[in-house]
């Protein structure tokens, strides 16, 4: 017997038998729930959205309108009939629409550009009923020269408090890239002193970006520059470090 | 009981053991496996319209794997021996011989590492589906093979380790 075969048998002999402990009303009853929030943010285009959620169940996420201090001048441009990204993974194709509410507090610009576009991140204001503590989300998304935003992906907490210290969700992009839409980088925030955030993929350690939040400059938005690690290859770790290399 | 309902029923009794399997192989922890595969389970019968007559178990499949590679925030790095295997076939000894040298052999692996081994090598997809499933690249699969293959000449196998057969 090969080695290979060896691995595959012993992945089968250790096999435990699951009968009947399969609660299939809960299962079917969380299912139903999911699949009416689904449909909630399909229906509500002029104000849901559905977030991705790394390890989680996705979860409605409903656009609140943020304190009004946080809120910057309203801007013309308008995109009639557009629709917000309404699936989970988000949808690939061009999503230029208008958010209902701005951006709270400033937008980071990552450098990294799309011909004249900047792929840029940014909180918003969210509401998780499930989650009375999660007010605000990050988003993915790109700017054009005349300031006009486009939502790519945003990432936001289920439960607890968006300002729980450590790192919260993990943005993915993983939808087949497009001219209409590029890549968004492996982004995320972390809550605390961090000035070193590194990831690590096959074997590989590489150096996020970060950017503090000016409206709470405990909260650090990071990035990986999509030359150093390909949008959508998930990490294997990640860790903070503050200004000591102390690990946090 | 509407026929969808009954359909998914039947799927998610003949897939749910597979399912466990697979995320305990991942995580060494059948607590956490369970809940994975409960967590798979919900979200396809969400999808079951759109997905109940194309791959359902893919759909599944992928869901677990997904959702279990994200949660490396949470990696669990120790595997229980203590709770004493199911004696449906077998000697319990070589039983428990062949789980710990399975487990010592993933335990070695990231997370990434272990979906790879486990899609692979007991899901049996081929490599070009595995890298898709994940993400990853064709390379990383194969050389994520070729390690696994080598741990697993260096630790043994349950016969050579002299606890079991």
């Amino acid at each position: 017997m090969t080695e290979l075969e060896q691995l595959r048998r012993a992945m089968r002999a250790t096999e435990r038998p699951y009968p009947e402990d399969l609660d299939l009303t809960v299962i079917m009853r969380d299912g139903r729930r999911l699949r009416r929030r689904r449909r909630l943010v399909g229906a509500g285009a002029t104000a849901l959205v559905t977030v991705l959620v790394a390890g989680g169940v996705g979860l409605g996420v409903r656009w609140a309108r943020p304190p009004a201090a946080d809120r910057p001048p309203a801007r013309a441009a308008t995109v009639p009939g557009a629709t917000p990204p309404a699936t989970s993974p988000p949808s690939p194709g061009p999503t230029r629409w208008r958010p209902p509410q701005q951006p709270i507090g400033e937008v980071i610009d990552t450098g990294i550009r799309y011909g004249v576009d900047q792929r840029v991140y940014y909180l918003v204001a969210v509401d998780v009923p499930e989650g009375p503590r999660v007010r605000v989300g990050l988003m993915a998304g790109r700017r054009t020269p005349a300031g006009e935003l486009t939502n790519d992906i945003v990432i936001n907490d289920v439960q607890g408090s968006d300002r729980r210290p450590g790192f919260h969700e993990i943005g993915y992009d993983d939808t087949t890239p497009s001219d209409a839409r590029p890549p968004v980088p492996t982004f995320g925030y972390f809550v605390g002193p961090a000035t070193r955030i590194v990831g690590t993929a096959g074997g590989r350690q590489v150096d996020a970006r970060l950017a503090r939040w000016s409206t709470d400059p405990e909260l650090v938005v990071f990035w990986f520059d999509p030359v150093d690690l390909t949008p959508g290859v998930r990490l294997d770790g990640i860790v903070a470090r503050d200004r000591s290399g102390r690990l946090l | 009981m509407a026929r969808g309902d009954a359909e998914f029923v039947e799927f998610a009794r003949s897939a749910s053991g597979r399912l466990r399997h697979a995320a305990f192989l991942m995580t060494g922890n059948h607590h956490q496996a369970e809940d994975a595969a409960q967590t798979a389970l919900v979200r396809t019968y969400a999808s079951w319209s759109r997905i109940r007559d194309e791959d359902a178990y893919g759909y599944a499949r992928t869901v677990l794997v997904n959702h279990l590679v994200d949660g490396w925030r949470r990696p669990i790095r120790e595997y229980p021996t203590d709770d004493l295997p199911e004696q449906r076939r077998g000697d319990v000894a070589d039983d428990v011989a062949t789980r710990r040298w399975l487990l010592d052999i993933l335990g070695a692996l990231s997370a990434r590492e272990r979906a790879i081994v486990v899609l692979r090598y007991y899901f049996d997809l081929p490599e070009a589906q595995v890298a898709r499933e994940l993400g990853v690249s064709l390379g990383t699969v194969k050389s994520t093979g070729s390690r696994a293959l080598q741990k697993l000449r260096a630790t043994g196998t349950p016969a050579t380790q002299g606890t079991g057969r």
